[in-house]
């Protein structure tokens, strides 16, 4: 086994989001960041390349290939097919940007933007558009406004459906199957919707994340679905708690996990390895969550996961550190195979090979 | 720089001019300077307004320190220099040398990187077309260039606890001034052609004389006559000159060091090299003579450059506090050479450094246009480090406090520079009480662009105990959400800033509102605020007057009764919510199947009487018997008159039933 060779490397830019692009059969070596609360914001496409300094333990190093410059903060990118990003800015827009790969200098193009999707009625002006969600070629956003707009990647010109989903800031959005979306608002309350009902046929499903102290709130930052098994859902709170649903019982929280001591600002299971779960925090710690295989084969035998495991799930799970000690946020990871990369409010990107 | 050049204001508009282009200046939040035009007022000014008032738009001007950060390719160096002076902090004072020598190369390294991209920055198309970016870049490497060097020589004379500091003075002066080793590098590469080169003796002049004799020993063996017994002779005085290396006995270093002078001299004078007067020219550079360092010095571009090479020659086993004196020397004999050359800022500050007078560098530093970038994080390094505390001391100068406040400046200008205000929250958290304070004035400052945004500046206020300024962003946002008629997200962000009035008013504004429109607002809110609502008296009322909605709405009426007793019976009724708490119970009372029980329904009555009715009488008496209609502006209580009756009446017949009831069952 190898261990986790951890870099970073300085982009002079506060990441928002950042996100590998997707390959087919190989391990991807390409990767794209938003910046949020700069002069003017960014999204970049990086390239690795090997280090030229032989003196140095660094392997790669990233190079900017191109950038396409942002109306506001980028709050939120999430690749809708191979080649088409979708990034969600914080002037309400959404935009759909194209990478064209290349043997020199890949390219990066705005092919499309939304009209403003998300605004506050009364005063017509702008509401931030806080994260968005894909499945399959559909793409759902979510805003300050409280509404959900649900738009398909081949023409985000047209709304399909918009959903005035919460009367609060919604700050984080899922998509759980075709139909159906969970949203998390200011408050910690998860509202499960169909993506195909108006507003008024909403079912008006919610749950609520428990909180330390009754009396305060306690939001939700972050969302996260099994990549098999979608009825696994996890929730990051502010209080860096994980609280997991099944959610095919809604009757009350599968598991509840205490973890990083400030909110949570990223939390995602492994695409290709679900035993696997990351989590990114606001104080700068990037921790893997990973199942213990050796009680997991006995236990586990029914196929279910060990998050669903309620109490026991701190016995079945093992915690290791990728990233401490950042001491700013770090706000956004991704995974591809045996590489992590995360970026924050340190304008630096970290990449981390050989994590597993 | 220059020290006369004083920066001039001017404001020239219409109304300025008038008077003689005079202006006022007040300092603003953020370093800046609010200019605007101004007349002078004497103690016998008539105060009446001025005859040509209002015939010039009145112009405010903003100044501002300009300020080499805001090249975007610079945040980098911020950024990076941020995480090293957070590591310092951490490592504190009683750390072994070592580590301090490491955050000193660090901090030396990040400002290397980040020349390194500003050169590639340069670069780049995209800023090749903005000249004045360029100019700027350009600036900016000069600067930061003079710090990484004034930084190196810095480490090399107080940081690290070598005494040889020789060999590391020749390294450093040869990495500032690169081009002599360049034009070596090509006459290595030409080989026996170099030595018809014009410039040949003179580079092999310079190359001895910053003290890179291994280059010069291999371009000397590349030479056309390099087997001559002149150049071997030469080739063997160089091989053989003795070097110092740390922890030999100095004694006898010395003794073999006087010998090889001795003999090389000797053979200087015995004419070997007679056939080769340039070749000798050299040799006598190393054996240290005057005459021909005299010519040298002539032609060097900077006092510092060839100090190093002839110390090499001269006193190769220099002790730093010994420097001192051969750094004065040199510089007088320097000026004495070129009466003419006057020292530039970075010359003066190394031959202040060298000459051990650090008050007056430190001074100089503060004075490079970096914002205190070099200062803030030497003075650091330097208190941290313990090394010259006996110097600061002897000197008077309380270095706690001068770290204190230069780390003070820098926090509050990161601070209040838009988008760097997390870097410096770690400068600001060295500063205890003023820091904190600090940070209690800038971080509100700090416009929210987000509810993202808003979170994480209230993580950073509640972490350090601003509780004041977390709950001062939550009443902002709150109050902005009312005003955008964004209820649900006001009354959360409201029982965030844990503002009993501010929470009180939104609950009322929501119950006020139901009660005149019978349209409850934000119900999807209402519903989760759940043990939140204890925060307020009146939140706690709209949460149960919910609860008892729902259950009303969902036909759920014994629950629905229950509740709604509790409510009347809670004390918490607001005055204008009982008409229509009141009201809410007549379709219960007046249902065909009884759902009120006798008891029930006397409560009722008796708050009908006892809290209704004497706020009627109250509220009539103020305006009069005319205006008893408009005490409730509630449609649904469009007559009060006619409401008591039918509340009165509602009452009786259910008590009638329910005690008809309760009376006749089958129990009894």
């Amino acid at each position: 086994m190898s261990f986790p060779t951890v870099s970073s490397h300085f982009v002079s830019e506060k990441i928002s989001s950042v996100r590998w692009l997707p390959e087919q059969l190989q391990q991807s070596d390409r990767f794209v960041t938003g910046s949020w609360d700069m002069d003017q914001n960014f999204v970049r496409l990086y390239r690795l390349q090997s280090n030229q300094y032989a003196d140095t333990n660094v392997d790669f190093v990233p190079r900017c290939n191109d950038k396409v410059a942002i109306e506001g903060d980028v709050t939120a990118m999430e690749f809708a097919d191979k080649n088409t990003l979708a990034v969600s800015c914080a002037d309400g827009h959404l935009s759909l940007l194209n990478m064209q790969r290349a043997v020199e200098e890949d390219q990066l193009q705005r092919t499309a933007r939304s009209e403003r999707l998300h605004y506050f009625k009364r005063t017509n002006k702008s509401s931030p558009c806080t994260d968005l969600s894909v499945y399959g070629g559909d793409i759902a956003t979510v805003g300050e406004d409280g509404c959900v707009n649900i738009m398909n990647a081949s023409n985000i010109k047209q709304v399909k459906r918009t959903i005035e989903a919460d009367s609060m800031s919604l700050l984080s959005v899922c998509y759980i199957s075709q139909q159906q979306l969970v949203t998390a608002n200011r408050m910690g309350v998860i509202r499960i919707l169909d993506a195909r009902a108006s507003t008024a046929a909403q079912e008006k499903i919610s749950i609520m994340v428990g909180s330390k102290d009754e009396k305060s709130s306690n939001y939700v930052s972050a969302l996260g679905t099994h990549p098999m098994q979608h009825h696994i859902l996890l929730c990051g709170t502010e209080e860096g708690t994980i609280t997991v649903w099944d959610l095919r019982n809604l009757q009350f929280p599968a598991s509840y996990l205490s973890a990083h001591e400030s909110a949570i600002t990223d939390i995602a299971f492994h695409r290709n390895d679900p035993s696997k779960v990351f989590t990114a925090a606001e104080e700068g710690e990037v921790w893997m969550w990973s199942e213990n295989k050796g009680i997991g084969d006995r236990n586990l035998h029914d196929g279910k996961s060990a998050w669903l495991s309620g109490d026991r799930l701190r016995s079945l799970v093992n915690v290791d550190g990728v990233l401490t000690r950042i001491r700013k946020a770090i706000n956004s990871f991704d995974m591809n195979g045996p590489r992590l990369i995360c970026g924050g409010d340190t304008e630096a990107v970290y990449l981390v090979d050989n994590i597993f | 720089m220059n020290d006369n050049t004083v920066s001039t204001f001017e404001l020239g508009d219409a109304l300025a001019t008038r008077f003689g282009n005079t202006l006022t200046g007040v300092f603003v939040p953020g370093s800046k300077i609010a200019l605007s035009a101004y007349r002078h007022v004497k103690w016998n000014s008539r105060d009446v307004p001025s005859e040509t008032a209002g015939q010039d738009p009145v112009l405010i001007y903003l100044a501002q320190e300009t300020t080499l950060f805001d090249e975007p390719v610079l945040r980098s160096l911020l950024a990076e220099s941020n995480i090293t002076f957070a590591t310092l902090q951490e490592l504190g004072q009683r750390a072994p040398r070592a580590e301090y020598l490491r955050i000193s190369h660090m901090y030396r390294s990040v400002v290397r990187a980040s020349l390194e991209r500003l050169e590639h920055a340069k670069k780049s198309p995209e800023v090749q077309m903005d000249e004045e970016r360029q100019q700027r870049i350009s600036e900016t490497v000069i600067v930061f260039y003079a710090a990484e060097c004034l930084w190196h020589l810095f480490e090399i004379l107080y940081m690290q606890q070598s005494q040889l500091i020789v060999p590391q003075l020749l390294d450093w002066a040869r990495f500032y001034a690169p081009q002599i080793e360049d034009r070596a590098t090509d006459f290595l590469l030409m080989a026996e052609e170099a030595s018809e080169n014009d410039d040949y003796w003179n580079v092999l002049k310079s190359l001895v004389m910053v003290g890179a004799l291994d280059v010069t020993r291999a371009i000397l063996r590349q030479n056309r006559k390099a087997s001559q017994p002149a150049f071997k002779a030469a080739e063997l005085i160089l091989a053989s000159m003795p070097v110092y290396k740390e922890g030999f006995p100095l004694k006898k270093f010395n003794s073999q060091w006087e010998h090889w002078h001795v003999d090389a001299e000797r053979k200087i004078r015995a004419n070997t090299f007679g056939s080769e007067p340039e070749l000798e020219q050299i040799l006598q550079l190393v054996t240290g003579s005057n005459e021909h360092w005299d010519a040298g010095i002539k032609e060097s571009n900077e006092w510092y450059e060839f100090l190093p090479g002839y110390l090499l020659y001269t006193k190769p086993t220099c002790k730093p506090f010994e420097l001192k004196i051969a750094a004065a020397n040199w510089l007088n004999r320097w000026t004495l050479l070129r009466p003419n050359s006057q020292l530039n800022n970075m010359s003066r500050m190394i031959s202040q450094l060298m000459e051990h007078d650090l008050r007056l560098f430190i001074y100089d530093t503060q004075r490079i246009n970096d914002t205190n970038w070099l200062t803030t994080h030497m003075i650091d390094l330097i208190y941290h480090s313990g090394e010259l505390k006996g110097y600061f001391e002897q000197n008077n100068i309380d270095l706690p406090a001068l770290r204190h406040s230069m780390i003070y400046e820098y926090g509050s200008y990161l601070m209040s520079t838009r988008s760097l205000w997390q870097l410096g929250i770690d400068y600001l958290d060295c500063c205890k009480q003023e820091g904190k304070a600090a940070m209690e004035l800038l971080l509100p400052r700090i416009s929210l662009r987000s509810d993202r945004h808003a979170l994480k500046l209230m993580s950073v206020a509640r972490k350090r105990g601003l509780i004041d300024v977390e709950q001062e962003i939550c009443k902002v946002l709150s109050r902005q959400s009312f005003d955008d008629e964004r209820y649900g997200n006001a009354l959360e962000w409201g029982i965030r800033s844990k503002d009993v009035l501010l929470v009180t008013g939104i609950a009322d504004f929501i119950l006020k509102n139901y009660s005149q429109t019978g349209n409850m607002l934000c119900p999807d809110v209402i519903v989760h605020i759940k043990s939140r609502m204890f925060i307020s008296p009146r939140l706690v009322f709209l949460s149960k007057y919910f609860e008892f909605y729902e259950l009303y709405r969902n036909r759920d009426f014994l629950a629905a009764v229950e509740l709604l007793v509790n409510l009347l019976n809670s004390k918490i009724t607001p005055d204008y919510f009982w008409p229509s708490l009141l009201i809410d119970t007549v379709p219960l009372l007046e249902s065909k199947d009884p759902k009120i029980f006798s008891n029930e329904t006397v409560a009722i009555l008796h708050h009908l009487e006892t809290e209704l009715v004497p706020i009627i009488e109250r509220n009539t008496d103020k305006l009069g018997n005319k205006n008893a209609e408009t005490v409730f502006k509630d449609y649904r209580a469009e007559n009060i008159d006619e409401i008591l009756n039918i509340l009165r009446l509602a009452c009786a017949r259910n008590l009638a039933r329910s005690l008809v009831i309760e009376n006749t069952s089958p129990e009894s």
